[in-house]
C-alpha cells in the first residue's frame, strides 16, 4: 500500500496555503489552555483524520469524490511518517493542521451554544450524509476513512446509524467484512446461527419432549389413537419429569433459569420508560395481536395487507420479547457471569438502533443482528462483570484506577481534590458510567452519539471511554474543585446536562492512558 | 408449557399422618401453575399446605372433608383443555368407566379428574380422558387396604397434555408418562 499513495504526497503542499491564514493566531492562545505535549497529539491517527473529514466537508463541497479519498489516502501515510520521522516540514504541517482543527472545532461549540442553527450546519450535515453514503457504497470499505466520519457524529435517520455501527464493531471485531459483497452473506450466515442458537437453548421443556417423542415414538402413537380403553403407560427415567431435582434434567435447568428470566423481564419493563419505543404499546399490538406464535416475517406479510401499520409497529410488538431472548440466550452461554442487572441498558440503544432502521430486511432480523453485536460489544468488558476478578488486573477496580491516573496525568490539580482532599473515590460515581458504557448519565440521543464516537474508535470501546470518563470530570472541573464531598457526589452521581459535542472533544484532546497502552482487539 | 398437579384422597389426619417425604421433597413451590384437588384433605393444614406450593387451588369436596365450603364439581379452562374436577363418591358404581363418562358429558370437559377409589387409572373414552390420580398419601380406601401413594402431574402444551404418573412402589419413586392430544373436532349438534 505504502509505494502507491508516496505519488500523492505531492499534492500536500497545495493545502497549506488555505489553512494558515485566518486562524493561526489561535495557536498561542491554545497552547497555553490546553497544556499538552505536543508530541502526543501526533501519535493517534484518528486526530489527524478527523481533521481532514472537516475540512472535507466544510472546505471542499464542491470538489467531486475522488479528490476527497484522495486526500484521505494522503493523510493514512503521513501518520506514520509524523509519529516516527523527524522531517521539518512535515512536522510542522502535521502541528498546523492539528492547531486549525482544534481552533475550527472550538468555535464550533460556541456557534451552537448561541442556539442558531446556521446554513453552514445545514450544509455540514448533509455533506456528512454523503460522505457516509459515498463511503458505504463502495465495495472495500475504507476502514479508518469511515472511522473518521463516524467520531463526528452520524446523522440521524435513513439507517445509516445502524450500517455503520454494524460495520465499525465488526471491523474491530469481525461482523461485517470490509468488503460488501460479503455483507449478505455474513447477515445471513450470523442470522442462521442465532436461530439455531434460540432453538437448541430457549426452548421449552415440553418443546423438547414432544421433539424427543416424535423422532422415536411415531409408529405407537397411531396405536394409542384408535379406540377408547385405558390409556397406554411409558416408564421414563428419573430425569424427564418435570419434577425432577436431577442436574441434568431438562425441567430442572429450566426452572433455574426462570429466576433469571423473571429478573430480566424486570429489568425491561424498566428500561427507557420515558420513551414510546420501548414502553408503550403502539396500536398495532393492541388490535393485532396474534394468538399462536408466528415469526416477525411471517407477521409482516399478513400486515402488509393492512396498509395502516408500518414495519416498525410490529418490530415493536417483538420487542419485549426480542431484548428478553437476548439477554436470556447470553445468560446461557456465559454461565459465569450469567445476567448482571444492567446488561439490558447497553442492550437498548443497539436493538433500538437495528430495529428502527427503514430497510426492512435489516429491521426484521434486528434481533440477531443486536445479539451479535451485542456480545462483540460486552466481550471487551466482560471482565468488569465478574465477581471473581474484581481485584485482578483486568478487573473493574483496575479500570477505576487507570481512570484515576488518567485524571491524574491531564489535571493534577482536580485529581488532588477529588481524591485527596474530597476522598471522592471513583468507585463511587464511575462504576456505573464504564460497565453500562455511560448509558444511564444522559438522554437517549446523547447516548447514541456518544456511541457513535466509541465504536468508531481504532483503539477500541475501553480507551474511548476512560477518555470520555475524564472528560467529563474535567468539564464539570470549576464546580467539583469548589465542592465538598457530598456535593461533588451528588453532582458526579447526577452527572449535570453538557453539549456532547464539545465533551468529545475534550476527550480526545486528552493526552494518553500511560499505564496500559493496549489496543483491543 | 403449563404444569398442572393432580392429586387427592390424602386423609389427613385420619388415615394417614402426612405425604411421603419423597414426595414432598419433589412438590417445591414455584413450578406448578395450577392445583386440583379431588378432595378428602381433609382439615384445612393440608389446604394450606397445597397453597404454599402453588396459590390457585381447586378442590372438589370430599365426603371427609372438615371443610363444607368446597364445591361437588367444577370445572375450569387451562390453556386449550376443559378439565372437570369430582371427588367420585358420588357416582354409582365407584370407578366405573360409563358412569364416569356420563359425568364427563354432563360436565362437558376433556379431562375429567375424580378420586375415591384411592386407584390410578387413566382412561381414553369419546375424545376425552378420565384420570383418578389415586391417594396422595396411600391411605386405605373403602375397598382395599392395598394402596400405593401416587398423584398425577399433566404439562399442557397447545394441544396436546402429557400426563406425568408419580407412584411410590416399595419405597422408591418410578415415574410413567402418557401422551394425549386432543382431536380439534367441534361438538357436533345434536
Amino acid at each position: 500500500m505504502e509505494p502507491l499513495h508516496k505519488t500523492y504526497l505531492l499534492k500536500s503542499p497545495e493545502l497549506p496555503p488555505l489553512i494558515q491564514s485566518p486562524l493561526v493566531h489561535y495557536s498561542t492562545m491554545l497552547k497555553d489552555k490546553l497544556k499538552l505535549p505536543d508530541k502526543a497529539r501526533r501519535v493517534f491517527p484518528d486526530r489527524l483524520g478527523s481533521l481532514v473529514s472537516g475540512f472535507n466537508d466544510k472546505e471542499e463541497e464542491n470538489e467531486d469524490s475522488a479528490s476527497e479519498t484522495e486526500v484521505g489516502k494522503e493523510l493514512e501515510i503521513l501518520l506514520p511518517n509524523a509519529s516516527g520521522s523527524g522531517e521539518g516540514s512535515e512536522d510542522d504541517y502535521v502541528e498546523k493542521i492539528e492547531e486549525q482543527r482544534q481552533s475550527g472545532i472550538r468555535q464550533g461549540p460556541e456557534k451552537e451554544g448561541t442556539g442558531l442553527v446556521s446554513v453552514k450546519e445545514v450544509i455540514a450535515a448533509d455533506d456528512k450524509r454523503s460522505d457516509l453514503e459515498y463511503e458505504l457504497s463502495q465495495m472495500e470499505i475504507n476502514l479508518e476513512k469511515l472511522q473518521r466520519i463516524a467520531d463526528t457524529g452520524l446523522p440521524e435517520g435513513g439507517g445509516l446509524r445502524a450500517t455503520v455501527w454494524k460495520v465499525c464493531k465488526q471491523l474491530l471485531l469481525g461482523y461485517l467484512p470490509p468488503s460488501r459483497d460479503l455483507w449478505e452473506k455474513e447477515l445471513s450466515e450470523n442470522r442462521q446461527k442465532y436461530s439455531k442458537l434460540k432453538q437448541e437453548l430457549l426452548l421449552s421443556p415440553s418443546q423438547f419432549t414432544r421433539i424427543k417423542d416424535e423422532s422415536l415414538k411415531s409408529n405407537e402413537q397411531s396405536a394409542d389413537n384408535d379406540g377408547d380403553g385405558l390409556l397406554r403407560r411409558h416408564e421414563i427415567s428419573q430425569e424427564d419429569h418435570p419434577l425432577s431435582l436431577g442436574k441434568a434434567s431438562v425441567w430442572n435447568q429450566y426452572f433455574e433459569h426462570t429466576e433469571i428470566s423473571e429478573q430480566i423481564d424486570r429489568d425491561l419493563q424498566r428500561t427507557h420508560p420515558d420513551m414510546k419505543f420501548f414502553s408503550g404499546e403502539t396500536s398495532f399490538s393492541r388490535k393485532a395481536r396474534p394468538t399462536e406464535e408466528i415469526s416477525p416475517t411471517l407477521l409482516i406479510a399478513k400486515v402488509n395487507n393492512k396498509s395502516s401499520f408500518k414495519v416498525n409497529d410490529v418490530m415493536h410488538f417483538y420487542l419485549q420479547e426480542a431484548m428478553r431472548n437476548i439477554l436470556l440466550l447470553f445468560s446461557k452461554l456465559n454461565p459465569a457471569i450469567r445476567y448482571v442487572q444492567g446488561m439490558n441498558e447497553v442492550l437498548a440503544p443497539l436493538y433500538y438502533v437495528f430495529s428502527t432502521d427503514p430497510d426492512e430486511q435489516n429491521a426484521v432480523n434486528a434481533e440477531a443482528d443486536s445479539f451479535c453485536c451485542f456480545v462483540r460489544l460486552l466481550s471487551d468488558s466482560v471482565d468488569h462483570f465478574c465477581q471473581q476478578l474484581d481485584n485482578s488486573a483486568v478487573g473493574i477496580l483496575s479500570t477505576l484506577s487507570r481512570l484515576s491516573e488518567l485524571l491524574k496525568a491531564n489535571n493534577e490539580e482536580l485529581w488532588h481534590h477529588l481524591e485527596v482532599t474530597n476522598k471522592v473515590k471513583p468507585q463511587f460515581y464511575a462504576f456505573r458510567w464504564i460497565t453500562l458504557l455511560l448509558t444511564q448519565e444522559f438522554n437517549f440521543q446523547s447516548i447514541l452519539r456518544i456511541w457513535d464516537s466509541f465504536l468508531s474508535n481504532p483503539f477500541g470501546v475501553q480507551d474511548m471511554l476512560l477518555r470520555v470518563c475524564c472528560a467529563m470530570l474535567l468539564c464539570i472541573r470549576s464546580r467539583l474543585l469548589s465542592g465538598d464531598f457530598a456535593a461533588n457526589l451528588k453532582l458526579l452521581q447526577h452527572y449535570p446536562e453538557i453539549n456532547i459535542e464539545y465533551l468529545l472533544q475534550v476527550a480526545r484532546d486528552l493526552s494518553p492512558d500511560t499505564s496500559s497502552y493496549r489496543l483491543s482487539l | 408449557m403449563v404444569l398442572v398437579l393432580a392429586l387427592g384422597d390424602l386423609h389427613v389426619p385420619h388415615r394417614a399422618p402426612d405425604l411421603p417425604a419423597k414426595f414432598k421433597s419433589m412438590l417445591v413451590p414455584g413450578k406448578i401453575q395450577h392445583i386440583i384437588c379431588t378432595g378428602n384433605l381433609c382439615i384445612k393444614e393440608v389446604h394450606d399446605y397445597l397453597r404454599t406450593i402453588c396459590p390457585d387451588l381447586h378442590i372438589a369436596r370430599g365426603e371427609y372433608d372438615e371443610e363444607t365450603k368446597y364445591p361437588e364439581t367444577k370445572t375450569l379452562t387451562i390453556g386449550q383443555f376443559k378439565l372437570g374436577l369430582c371427588h367420585g363418591h358420588q357416582v354409582i358404581p365407584w370407578g366405573d368407566l360409563d358412569s364416569l363418562a356420563m359425568l364427563q358429558r354432563q360436565l362437558d370437559v376433556d379431562i375429567l379428574v375424580t378420586g375415591h377409589t384411592h386407584q390410578f387409572t387413566a382412561y381414553k373414552h369419546e375424545g376425552g380422558v378420565v384420570i383418578n390420580p389415586g391417594s396422595a398419601t396411600g391411605a386405605h380406601s373403602s375397598i382395599t387396604y392395598d394402596v400405593n401413594p401416587s398423584f398425577v402431574l399433566m404439562d399442557i402444551d397447545g394441544l396436546r397434555v402429557v400426563v406425568y404418573v408419580y407412584e411410590l412402589i416399595d419405597g422408591e419413586v418410578k415415574v410413567d408418562k402418557i401422551d394425549f392430544k386432543k382431536t380439534t373436532t367441534s361438538h357436533s349438534a345434536h
